[in-house]
């Protein structure tokens, strides 16, 4: 171990760390509000709705395959169709693919666990169904969603190392590069390591510490996974 | 875009002997973390302090790192510490702990969750306290512990895909080489997505029935 050569490895790694949080953090602005309408839309729709049918195989295939394969789907497919994007583009957007899908049954889940009652107390003071999922249910699923959508940006950050195999040069990319070029694997991987690790546990403590704020609220419990 | 089934059929045997080694690297890395998660859990909930400061500080650094960091240190960085494993049992190591260390949180939770008057309750008859954990409340804890458990494990068959950066060769390895020698595209990501779904599908499908069965 090699302080001084782990100190320019460090450095070196800034900026790939800020292409990591910037791919995890674009890919969680636009899937969190998609995956959450689309999932408080399916609590809303019957299960024979063609559109529940689509969210419904949306939701199959991200949970059933891993993530490696939803990269390889949009980075082989795209062209195909004609389209070539900048990596980034494409990283974000197999994010946004995965991390939806896992949202949609996040706020469906926070929609269908208000209670029943909320529902008709609402009808009997006379508020249609739209008002009443606008101006009292939302609101409340909003509370439960919190933390496990907090959670969704750890499992983001982790899952963006995944992107590596398509070459864009996020943090982990960077490091293989850094440690290949330099035959110096160990010291790299510590670094990069404890670059991932410091975000994610960051990350985790701030996202207990809301479900506690929120748990009198009846928030959900952000379930931690490892693998997407 | 056309849909060729002579090159699918062509490659199919290829992926299915993949999927045969994504299920071995699976099965074994499972068969690791179950051996390993108990004494995690146990040694958290049961050990002295400072075996416990290090059982918590291990679980949430691997919690805290993306598995395919986990996977290159135990590749490239276990050699200079005098571990040499093959890419398989290299894969085999890394998932095991990593699914360890997220089963060993299952199980705590599972068993914190009965709450402190059954562990209070044995203690009060004369049990010793592993005793009182081992035999009154992880029985009690398995029902809340193995629907999750399996769902572990669904997300163990999905990691083994990052083997793919080793070369194991298990599915996602020899899917991503075949594209890159045949430019067969779509048939082969196609055999490679309904192979996950089928072996994934099936591990949800029993997590599903052992928690309507278990009723937890």
């Amino acid at each position: 171990m090699d302080p001084v050569f782990m100190g320019q490895v460090l450095v070196r790694l800034l900026p790939p760390l800020g292409l990591t949080m910037l791919v995890s953090l674009t890919a969680l602005a636009i899937a969190t509000p998609l995956g959450l309408a689309l999932g408080a839309l399916r609590a809303e729709l019957s299960d024979k709705h063609p559109a529940s049918r689509i969210i419904d195989a949306w939701v199959f295939f991200v949970r059933g395959t891993p993530i490696l394969i939803q990269i390889f789907a949009i980075y082989f497919l795209l062209p195909k169709l004609g389209l070539q994007p900048p990596l980034f583009v494409m990283g974000v957007g197999a994010l946004v693919l995965n991390s939806a899908g896992y949202q949609i049954e996040i706020g469906r889940a926070a929609v269908q666990s208000v209670p029943r009652g909320q529902w008709e107390a609402a009808a009997a003071l006379g508020f249609d169904r739209h008002a009443t999922l606008r101006e009292f249910i939302l609101p409340q699923a909003a509370r439960r969603m919190v933390g496990p959508v907090m959670n969704e940006l750890s499992q983001l950050i982790k899952a963006s190392s995944v992107l590596s195999v398509i070459t864009l040069f996020e943090l982990h990319k960077a490091a293989e590069a850094i440690s290949s070029a330099n035959l110096r694997f160990s010291e790299v991987i510590v670094v990069e390591g404890f670059l991932y690790f410091v975000f994610i546990f960051g990350i985790s403590l701030i996202a207990s510490a809301l479900e506690r704020r929120l748990s009198a609220a009846g928030a959900l419990a952000g379930a931690g996974s490892f693998a997407r | 875009m056309s849909f060729d089934w002579a090159a699918f059929f062509e490659y199919l045997p290829r992926l299915i002997a993949a999927a045969g080694v994504t299920l071995q690297v699976s099965l074994l890395s499972l068969a690791l973390a179950c051996l390993l998660a108990p004494i995690l859990a146990l040694a958290w909930l049961l050990g002295p302090a400072p075996l416990r400061v290090i059982v918590r500080a291990f679980i949430e650094l691997i919690r805290g790192l993306p598995p395919l960091v986990v996977i290159a240190f135990c590749y490239f960085a276990l050699p200079k510490l005098g571990v040499v494993l093959s890419g398989f049992w290299c894969g085999v190591l890394a998932l095991g702990v990593v699914g360890a260390v997220y089963a060993a949180e299952i199980i705590r939770s599972a068993i914190e969750s009965l709450g402190k008057g059954q562990f209070e309750a044995a203690l009060a008859l004369g049990f010793a306290r592993w005793r009182a954990v081992l035999e009154i409340l992880l029985p009690q804890a398995l029902r809340r512990i193995l629907p999750p458990l399996t769902n572990e494990f669904a997300n163990l068959i999905k990691a083994s895909s990052l083997l793919s950066v080793i070369s194991v060769h298990e599915i996602s390895q020899v899917g991503q080489s075949l594209i890159f020698e045949t430019f067969v595209v779509i048939e082969i990501l196609v055999q490679m997505a309904v192979l996950y779904l089928i072996i994934i599908g099936s591990v949800t499908l029993l997590s599903r029935r052992l928690e309507r069965g278990l009723g937890a």
